[in-house]
Protein backbone atom coordinates (compact mmCIF):
# COMPACT_ATOMS: atom_id res chain seq x y z
CA UNK A 1 0.00 0.00 0.00
CA UNK A 2 1.61 3.35 -0.85
CA UNK A 3 -0.05 6.74 0.60
CA UNK A 4 0.46 10.41 -1.51
CA UNK A 5 -1.01 13.99 -1.04
CA UNK A 6 -1.61 16.05 -3.17
CA UNK A 7 -3.13 19.47 -4.27
CA UNK A 8 -6.59 19.78 -5.86
CA UNK A 9 -7.95 22.34 -7.84
CA UNK A 10 -11.51 22.79 -7.09
CA UNK A 11 -13.86 24.64 -9.08
CA UNK A 12 -17.37 24.69 -8.73
CA UNK A 13 -19.47 23.64 -11.58
CA UNK A 14 -21.91 26.35 -12.02
CA UNK A 15 -19.27 28.80 -12.06
CA UNK A 16 -16.91 26.61 -14.56
CA UNK A 17 -20.38 24.96 -16.30
CA UNK A 18 -20.18 21.52 -17.65
CA UNK A 19 -20.30 20.86 -21.48
CA UNK A 20 -22.58 18.56 -23.29
CA UNK A 21 -19.56 16.04 -23.17
CA UNK A 22 -18.64 16.58 -19.89
CA UNK A 23 -21.57 16.03 -18.81
CA UNK A 24 -21.99 12.62 -20.61
CA UNK A 25 -18.56 11.73 -19.11
CA UNK A 26 -19.57 12.59 -15.92
CA UNK A 27 -22.68 10.95 -15.68
CA UNK A 28 -21.08 7.80 -17.49
CA UNK A 29 -23.47 7.86 -20.45
CA UNK A 30 -23.06 8.90 -24.07
CA UNK A 31 -23.81 12.29 -25.78
CA UNK A 32 -27.05 10.96 -27.34
CA UNK A 33 -28.36 10.28 -23.93
CA UNK A 34 -27.77 13.66 -22.47
CA UNK A 35 -29.51 15.19 -25.55
CA UNK A 36 -32.48 12.56 -25.26
CA UNK A 37 -32.77 13.83 -21.22
CA UNK A 38 -32.99 17.82 -23.14
CA UNK A 39 -36.04 16.42 -25.28
CA UNK A 40 -37.88 15.32 -22.24
CA UNK A 41 -37.19 18.30 -20.49
CA UNK A 42 -35.46 16.85 -17.99
CA UNK A 43 -32.50 19.33 -18.20
CA UNK A 44 -33.18 22.65 -19.42
CA UNK A 45 -30.81 24.69 -22.03
CA UNK A 46 -30.36 28.01 -21.91
CA UNK A 47 -29.80 28.49 -25.04
CA UNK A 48 -32.05 25.79 -26.99
CA UNK A 49 -31.56 27.86 -30.22
CA UNK A 50 -27.95 26.53 -30.31
CA UNK A 51 -25.94 23.93 -31.30
CA UNK A 52 -25.55 21.48 -28.54
CA UNK A 53 -21.43 22.14 -28.37
CA UNK A 54 -22.05 25.52 -26.77
CA UNK A 55 -24.84 24.15 -24.14
CA UNK A 56 -23.89 24.79 -20.71
CA UNK A 57 -24.93 22.27 -17.62
CA UNK A 58 -24.87 23.30 -13.52
CA UNK A 59 -24.46 21.57 -10.69
CA UNK A 60 -28.26 20.84 -10.24
CA UNK A 61 -28.12 19.54 -14.18
CA UNK A 62 -25.51 16.86 -13.18
CA UNK A 63 -28.21 15.92 -10.11
CA UNK A 64 -30.90 15.47 -11.95
CA UNK A 65 -29.13 13.36 -14.88
CA UNK A 66 -27.39 11.21 -12.47
CA UNK A 67 -31.37 10.63 -10.41
CA UNK A 68 -31.99 10.22 -13.89
CA UNK A 69 -29.37 7.73 -14.81
CA UNK A 70 -30.21 5.52 -11.37
CA UNK A 71 -33.98 5.40 -12.01
CA UNK A 72 -33.48 4.22 -15.74
CA UNK A 73 -30.86 1.65 -14.57
CA UNK A 74 -32.65 0.50 -11.11
CA UNK A 75 -35.96 0.59 -12.15
CA UNK A 76 -36.13 0.38 -16.18
CA UNK A 77 -37.42 4.04 -15.89
CA UNK A 78 -37.98 5.45 -19.15
CA UNK A 79 -36.51 9.26 -19.53
CA UNK A 80 -40.40 10.81 -19.55
CA UNK A 81 -40.54 8.73 -16.22
CA UNK A 82 -37.74 9.77 -14.70
CA UNK A 83 -38.62 13.36 -15.80
CA UNK A 84 -41.59 13.19 -13.35
CA UNK A 85 -40.35 11.18 -10.58
CA UNK A 86 -37.47 13.72 -10.94
CA UNK A 87 -39.60 16.69 -10.79
CA UNK A 88 -41.77 15.38 -7.86
CA UNK A 89 -38.59 14.16 -5.44
CA UNK A 90 -37.47 18.03 -6.43
CA UNK A 91 -40.59 19.17 -5.53
CA UNK A 92 -40.58 17.25 -2.17
CA UNK A 93 -37.49 18.32 -1.37
CA UNK A 94 -37.92 21.85 -1.92
CA UNK A 95 -41.15 21.50 0.33
CA UNK A 96 -39.25 19.89 3.17
CA UNK A 97 -36.35 21.94 3.38
CA UNK A 98 -39.27 25.22 3.16
CA UNK A 99 -40.77 23.37 6.13
CA UNK A 100 -37.55 22.85 8.03
CA UNK A 101 -36.74 26.34 7.53
CA UNK A 102 -39.88 27.45 9.41
CA UNK A 103 -38.95 24.80 12.17
CA UNK A 104 -41.90 22.64 10.97
CA UNK A 105 -41.01 18.95 10.65
CA UNK B 1 -14.33 -7.47 8.34
CA UNK B 2 -17.63 -9.43 7.82
CA UNK B 3 -18.31 -11.58 5.24
CA UNK B 4 -22.14 -10.12 3.68
CA UNK B 5 -24.88 -12.27 2.50
CA UNK B 6 -26.17 -10.30 -0.34
CA UNK B 7 -28.62 -12.60 -0.74
CA UNK B 8 -30.02 -12.02 2.57
CA UNK B 9 -29.52 -8.13 2.06
CA UNK B 10 -32.31 -8.68 -1.05
CA UNK B 11 -34.57 -10.97 0.71
CA UNK B 12 -34.08 -13.76 -1.93
CA UNK B 13 -32.70 -17.63 -2.53
CA UNK B 14 -29.56 -18.03 -3.76
CA UNK B 15 -31.03 -19.62 -6.58
CA UNK B 16 -32.77 -16.68 -7.71
CA UNK B 17 -33.29 -15.39 -10.98
CA UNK B 18 -32.62 -12.39 -12.53
CA UNK B 19 -35.99 -11.18 -12.81
CA UNK B 20 -36.60 -11.63 -9.00
CA UNK B 21 -33.38 -10.50 -7.62
CA UNK B 22 -34.78 -7.38 -10.20
CA UNK B 23 -38.18 -7.17 -8.12
CA UNK B 24 -37.00 -7.78 -4.87
CA UNK B 25 -34.55 -4.53 -5.47
CA UNK B 26 -37.01 -2.68 -6.70
CA UNK B 27 -39.29 -3.26 -3.94
CA UNK B 28 -36.65 -2.30 -1.23
CA UNK B 29 -35.65 0.45 -2.42
CA UNK B 30 -39.38 2.07 -2.76
CA UNK B 31 -39.35 0.89 1.07
CA UNK B 32 -35.81 2.48 2.24
CA UNK B 33 -35.70 5.29 -0.52
CA UNK B 34 -34.55 7.80 1.64
CA UNK B 35 -37.14 10.41 0.31
CA UNK B 36 -40.04 8.32 1.16
CA UNK B 37 -38.59 6.03 4.17
CA UNK B 38 -39.95 6.68 7.82
CA UNK B 39 -37.00 3.85 8.95
CA UNK B 40 -34.30 4.89 10.71
CA UNK B 41 -31.41 3.41 9.12
CA UNK B 42 -32.71 4.18 5.80
CA UNK B 43 -29.86 4.79 4.37
CA UNK B 44 -27.51 2.47 5.44
CA UNK B 45 -30.07 -0.56 4.12
CA UNK B 46 -30.48 1.39 1.01
CA UNK B 47 -26.31 1.49 0.51
CA UNK B 48 -26.68 -2.17 1.55
CA UNK B 49 -29.41 -3.29 -1.42
CA UNK B 50 -27.39 -1.37 -3.64
CA UNK B 51 -24.21 -3.14 -3.16
CA UNK B 52 -26.09 -6.22 -3.38
CA UNK B 53 -27.74 -5.64 -6.75
CA UNK B 54 -24.73 -4.33 -8.27
CA UNK B 55 -23.62 -7.85 -7.39
CA UNK B 56 -25.97 -10.08 -7.89
CA UNK B 57 -27.75 -8.39 -10.89
CA UNK B 58 -24.20 -8.84 -12.65
CA UNK B 59 -23.89 -12.11 -14.26
CA UNK B 60 -19.92 -11.87 -13.56
CA UNK B 61 -20.05 -10.80 -10.52
CA UNK B 62 -22.41 -13.34 -8.83
CA UNK B 63 -20.77 -15.89 -10.38
CA UNK B 64 -17.73 -15.11 -8.04
CA UNK B 65 -19.29 -13.69 -5.43
CA UNK B 66 -21.03 -17.73 -5.87
CA UNK B 67 -17.61 -19.34 -5.70
CA UNK B 68 -16.34 -16.98 -3.07
CA UNK B 69 -19.20 -17.81 -0.75
CA UNK B 70 -18.66 -21.56 -1.19
CA UNK B 71 -15.68 -20.92 -0.16
CA UNK B 72 -16.38 -19.69 2.32
CA UNK B 73 -19.03 -22.21 4.01
CA UNK B 74 -16.59 -24.39 3.74
CA UNK B 75 -13.82 -23.22 6.08
CA UNK B 76 -14.05 -19.55 7.28
CA UNK B 77 -11.55 -17.90 9.19
CA UNK B 78 -11.18 -19.15 12.81
CA UNK B 79 -11.62 -15.94 14.59
CA UNK B 80 -15.33 -15.24 12.06
CA UNK B 81 -13.35 -12.50 10.28
CA UNK B 82 -12.88 -12.29 6.84
CA UNK B 83 -10.56 -11.71 3.77
CA UNK B 84 -10.49 -12.67 0.37
CA UNK B 85 -8.48 -15.68 -0.18
CA UNK B 86 -5.31 -15.61 -2.81
CA UNK B 87 -6.71 -16.06 -6.39
CA UNK B 88 -10.49 -16.78 -5.12
CA UNK B 89 -11.15 -14.18 -8.47
CA UNK B 90 -9.37 -16.63 -11.27
CA UNK B 91 -11.32 -17.43 -14.27
CA UNK B 92 -13.51 -14.15 -13.74
CA UNK B 93 -12.97 -11.02 -15.63
CA UNK B 94 -15.53 -8.81 -13.64
CA UNK B 95 -15.54 -4.95 -14.68
CA UNK B 96 -17.84 -2.28 -15.12
CA UNK B 97 -20.15 -2.57 -18.14
CA UNK B 98 -19.39 -0.16 -21.37
CA UNK B 99 -20.62 3.07 -20.69
CA UNK B 100 -24.24 3.34 -21.17
CA UNK B 101 -25.02 1.02 -18.67
CA UNK B 102 -23.77 1.74 -15.52
CA UNK B 103 -23.28 4.72 -13.81
CA UNK B 104 -20.18 5.98 -12.27
CA UNK B 105 -21.37 7.17 -9.21
CA UNK B 106 -22.22 3.25 -8.47
CA UNK B 107 -19.53 2.51 -5.94
CA UNK B 108 -19.33 5.55 -4.05
CA UNK B 109 -20.79 4.68 -0.88
CA UNK B 110 -20.07 0.81 -1.15
CA UNK B 111 -18.55 -1.59 1.48
CA UNK B 112 -15.15 -2.31 2.45
CA UNK B 113 -16.29 -5.82 1.63
CA UNK B 114 -17.30 -5.31 -1.35
CA UNK B 115 -13.84 -2.90 -2.08
CA UNK B 116 -12.03 -5.75 -0.99
CA UNK B 117 -13.81 -8.51 -3.51
CA UNK B 118 -14.43 -6.30 -6.53
CA UNK B 119 -11.68 -3.32 -6.24
CA UNK B 120 -13.91 -0.32 -6.12
CA UNK B 121 -13.12 1.31 -2.19
CA UNK B 122 -15.30 4.32 -1.07
CA UNK B 123 -13.25 6.76 0.50
CA UNK B 124 -12.65 7.79 4.50
CA UNK B 125 -11.93 10.74 7.21
CA UNK B 126 -15.01 13.18 6.33
CA UNK B 127 -17.89 10.89 5.66
CA UNK B 128 -17.36 11.01 1.92
CA UNK B 129 -16.58 8.27 -0.73
CA UNK B 130 -14.94 7.78 -3.86
CA UNK B 131 -14.22 4.83 -5.12
CA UNK B 132 -11.86 3.19 -8.16
CA UNK B 133 -12.78 1.17 -11.06
CA UNK B 134 -13.10 -2.18 -11.32
CA UNK B 135 -10.11 -4.51 -12.36
CA UNK B 136 -10.84 -3.76 -16.01
CA UNK B 137 -7.34 -5.05 -17.85
CA UNK B 138 -5.89 -4.97 -21.38
CA UNK B 139 -4.55 -2.76 -23.87
CA UNK B 140 -7.01 -0.10 -24.69
CA UNK B 141 -6.48 3.09 -23.94
CA UNK B 142 -9.23 5.53 -22.35
CA UNK B 143 -9.61 8.52 -20.32
CA UNK B 144 -10.62 7.55 -16.49
CA UNK B 145 -13.93 7.74 -15.71
CA UNK B 146 -15.24 10.53 -13.21
CA UNK B 147 -16.41 9.66 -9.95
CA UNK B 148 -18.65 11.23 -7.69
CA UNK B 149 -18.86 11.73 -3.57
CA UNK B 150 -20.57 13.78 -1.34
CA UNK B 151 -18.57 15.81 1.17
CA UNK B 152 -20.59 17.98 4.34
CA UNK B 153 -19.31 20.90 5.40
CA UNK B 154 -20.61 23.75 7.86
CA UNK B 155 -22.40 26.96 6.88
CA UNK B 156 -19.14 28.79 8.07
CA UNK B 157 -17.27 27.09 5.72
CA UNK B 158 -19.96 27.47 3.43
CA UNK B 159 -19.82 31.22 3.85
CA UNK B 160 -16.29 31.98 4.25
CA UNK B 161 -14.74 29.28 2.40
CA UNK B 162 -12.10 26.34 4.05
CA UNK B 163 -9.38 23.99 3.18
CA UNK B 164 -10.09 20.61 3.97
CA UNK B 165 -8.46 17.54 3.51
CA UNK B 166 -10.15 14.42 2.24
CA UNK B 167 -8.60 10.69 1.89
CA UNK B 168 -9.62 8.48 -0.45
CA UNK B 169 -8.38 5.24 -1.12
CA UNK B 170 -7.71 3.68 -4.77
CA UNK B 171 -7.01 0.69 -6.59
CA UNK B 172 -4.54 1.11 -9.05
CA UNK B 173 -3.03 -1.15 -11.38
CA UNK B 174 1.16 -1.07 -11.73
CA UNK B 175 3.39 -1.25 -14.74
CA UNK B 176 3.54 -5.37 -14.26
CA UNK B 177 -0.20 -5.24 -14.38
CA UNK B 178 -1.02 -6.01 -9.78
CA UNK B 179 -3.27 -4.50 -8.67
CA UNK B 180 -2.29 -2.69 -5.49
CA UNK B 181 -4.13 -0.22 -3.15
CA UNK B 182 -3.17 3.48 -3.07
CA UNK B 183 -4.49 5.76 -0.14
CA UNK B 184 -4.12 9.46 -1.15
CA UNK B 185 -4.79 12.61 1.07
CA UNK B 186 -6.12 15.24 -1.53
CA UNK B 187 -5.93 19.20 -0.11
CA UNK B 188 -9.23 20.56 -1.26
CA UNK B 189 -9.92 24.36 -1.13
CA UNK B 190 -13.66 25.09 -0.48
CA UNK B 191 -14.71 28.17 -1.99
CA UNK B 192 -16.46 30.92 -0.07
CA UNK B 193 -20.37 30.90 -1.05
CA UNK B 194 -20.81 28.06 -2.45
CA UNK B 195 -24.14 26.43 -1.59
CA UNK B 196 -25.85 23.20 -0.72
CA UNK B 197 -26.17 20.78 -3.82
CA UNK B 198 -23.80 22.69 -5.84
CA UNK B 199 -20.68 20.13 -7.25
CA UNK B 200 -17.01 21.02 -7.19
CA UNK B 201 -14.94 19.69 -9.50
CA UNK B 202 -11.41 18.12 -9.06
CA UNK B 203 -10.17 17.33 -12.09
CA UNK B 204 -7.80 14.76 -12.69
CA UNK B 205 -8.91 13.21 -9.32
CA UNK B 206 -11.10 10.33 -10.76
CA UNK B 207 -10.52 7.07 -11.76
CA UNK B 208 -7.01 5.87 -13.60
CA UNK B 209 -7.13 6.87 -16.94
CA UNK B 210 -5.57 3.20 -19.57
CA UNK B 211 -3.23 2.95 -21.51
CA UNK B 212 -1.38 6.26 -20.63
CA UNK B 213 -4.57 8.23 -21.13
CA UNK B 214 -5.26 10.87 -18.00
CA UNK B 215 -7.21 10.02 -14.85
CA UNK B 216 -11.16 11.38 -14.79
CA UNK B 217 -11.99 14.05 -12.58
CA UNK B 218 -14.10 13.53 -9.40
CA UNK B 219 -17.12 15.88 -8.35
CA UNK B 220 -17.96 16.35 -5.02
CA UNK B 221 -21.35 17.46 -3.90
CA UNK B 222 -21.66 19.74 -1.06
CA UNK B 223 -24.29 19.28 1.98
CA UNK B 224 -24.16 21.93 4.47
CA UNK B 225 -24.36 20.17 8.03
CA UNK B 226 -27.40 21.25 10.12
CA UNK B 227 -26.91 24.69 12.33
CA UNK B 228 -27.99 25.29 15.62
CA UNK B 229 -29.21 28.61 14.68
CA UNK B 230 -29.57 29.06 10.75
CA UNK B 231 -31.76 26.61 8.46
CA UNK B 232 -31.25 26.95 5.10
CA UNK B 233 -33.87 26.97 1.77
CA UNK B 234 -32.27 28.04 -1.42
CA UNK B 235 -30.49 30.79 -1.14
CA UNK B 236 -32.13 32.30 2.11
CA UNK B 237 -31.47 31.63 5.45
CA UNK B 238 -34.45 31.44 8.51
CA UNK B 239 -33.76 32.03 11.80
CA UNK B 240 -36.21 31.76 14.51
CA UNK B 241 -36.02 35.34 16.27
CA UNK B 242 -37.05 34.79 19.74
CA UNK B 243 -38.82 38.31 21.15
CA UNK B 244 -41.23 39.19 24.41
CA UNK B 245 -44.84 39.85 24.69
CA UNK B 246 -44.11 42.79 25.77
CA UNK B 247 -41.50 43.45 22.83
CA UNK B 248 -44.18 41.96 20.45
CA UNK B 249 -46.53 44.47 21.38
CA UNK B 250 -44.78 47.69 21.60
CA UNK B 251 -42.32 46.98 19.27
CA UNK B 252 -38.63 46.61 20.24
CA UNK B 253 -35.09 47.42 18.77
CA UNK B 254 -32.90 43.89 19.28
CA UNK B 255 -29.42 42.70 18.39
CA UNK B 256 -29.28 39.83 16.26
CA UNK B 257 -26.38 37.84 14.70
CA UNK B 258 -25.64 37.63 11.06
CA UNK B 259 -24.14 34.46 9.32
CA UNK B 260 -21.25 36.41 8.51
CA UNK B 261 -20.25 36.23 11.97
CA UNK B 262 -21.48 40.28 12.64
CA UNK B 263 -24.87 42.19 14.56
CA UNK B 264 -27.25 43.82 13.34
CA UNK B 265 -29.62 45.84 15.26
CA UNK B 266 -33.14 44.86 13.94
CA UNK B 267 -36.83 46.58 14.91
CA UNK B 268 -39.55 44.37 15.80
CA UNK B 269 -42.63 46.09 14.70
CA UNK B 270 -45.17 47.04 17.11
CA UNK B 271 -48.09 44.43 17.36
CA UNK B 272 -45.65 41.66 16.08
CA UNK B 273 -47.38 38.21 16.04
CA UNK B 274 -45.66 34.68 15.89
CA UNK B 275 -44.45 33.20 12.97
CA UNK B 276 -44.24 36.58 11.16
CA UNK B 277 -41.28 37.33 8.81
CA UNK B 278 -38.83 39.69 9.05
CA UNK B 279 -36.28 39.96 6.19
CA UNK B 280 -32.54 41.42 6.26
CA UNK B 281 -32.34 41.68 2.57
CA UNK B 282 -28.82 39.90 0.99
CA UNK B 283 -27.80 38.74 4.43
CA UNK B 284 -27.91 34.93 2.94
CA UNK B 285 -25.95 32.82 0.98
CA UNK B 286 -23.98 34.68 -1.23
CA UNK B 287 -24.11 34.37 -5.00
CA UNK B 288 -24.72 36.38 -7.87
CA UNK B 289 -28.49 36.93 -6.55
CA UNK B 290 -27.66 36.80 -2.64
CA UNK B 291 -30.51 34.99 -0.39
CA UNK B 292 -31.86 37.18 2.41
CA UNK B 293 -31.64 35.68 5.98
CA UNK B 294 -35.29 35.68 7.32
CA UNK B 295 -35.95 36.18 11.24
CA UNK B 296 -39.19 34.30 12.33
CA UNK B 297 -40.36 35.80 14.45
CA UNK B 298 -41.96 33.53 18.19
CA UNK B 299 -43.28 34.99 21.32
CA UNK B 300 -41.55 33.99 23.97
CA UNK B 301 -43.17 33.94 27.45
CA UNK B 302 -41.71 35.02 30.51
CA UNK B 303 -42.21 32.55 33.55
CA UNK B 304 -44.67 32.93 36.35
CA UNK B 305 -42.73 32.01 38.38
CA UNK B 306 -42.57 34.57 41.56
CA UNK B 307 -45.78 36.28 43.29
CA UNK B 308 -44.43 39.54 41.14
CA UNK B 309 -44.33 37.87 37.96
CA UNK B 310 -48.04 36.37 38.86
CA UNK B 311 -49.40 39.63 39.77
CA UNK B 312 -48.40 41.26 36.69
CA UNK B 313 -49.74 38.63 34.66
CA UNK B 314 -52.97 38.84 36.08
CA UNK B 315 -52.54 42.69 36.53
CA UNK B 316 -52.13 42.76 32.37
CA UNK B 317 -55.93 40.64 32.38
CA UNK B 318 -57.11 43.68 33.69
CA UNK B 319 -55.84 45.92 32.11
CA UNK B 320 -56.24 44.71 28.81
CA UNK B 321 -58.91 42.13 28.86
CA UNK B 322 -58.52 40.06 25.86
CA UNK B 323 -60.47 36.91 24.46
CA UNK B 324 -57.54 34.67 21.97
CA UNK B 325 -60.36 32.57 21.53
CA UNK B 326 -63.47 34.63 20.58
CA UNK B 327 -63.73 33.40 16.99
CA UNK B 328 -64.04 29.78 17.84
CA UNK B 329 -67.77 30.17 18.30
CA UNK B 330 -67.62 28.42 21.98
Amino acid sequence: MTMSRAQATATVVDAAPLTLRELARAVGAEDQWVLRLVEVELLHVDAPDQPPERWHFRSADLQRALAARRLERDFGANLDTAALIIDLQTELRRMRALLGAHGIG
Amino acid sequence: MDFKDYYSALGVARDASDDDIRKAYRKLARKYHPDVSKEADAETKMRDINEAKDVLGDKEKRAAYDQLADRVARGGSPDGGFNPPPGWDEGFEFHRGPRGQAGPADHADFSEFFSSIFGNRGGMGTGMGAGTGGKARGAFREKGEDHHAAIEISLEDALHGAERQISLRAQVVDDQGRPRFEDRTLDVKIPAGIRPGQHIRLGGQGLPGYGGEPAGDLYLEVRIAPHKLYRIEGHDLYMTLPVTPTEAALGAKVTVPTPAGGRVDVTVPKGARSGMKLRLKEQGLPGKTPGHLYLLIEIALPPADTDAARAAYEQLAKAAPFDPRKNLGA
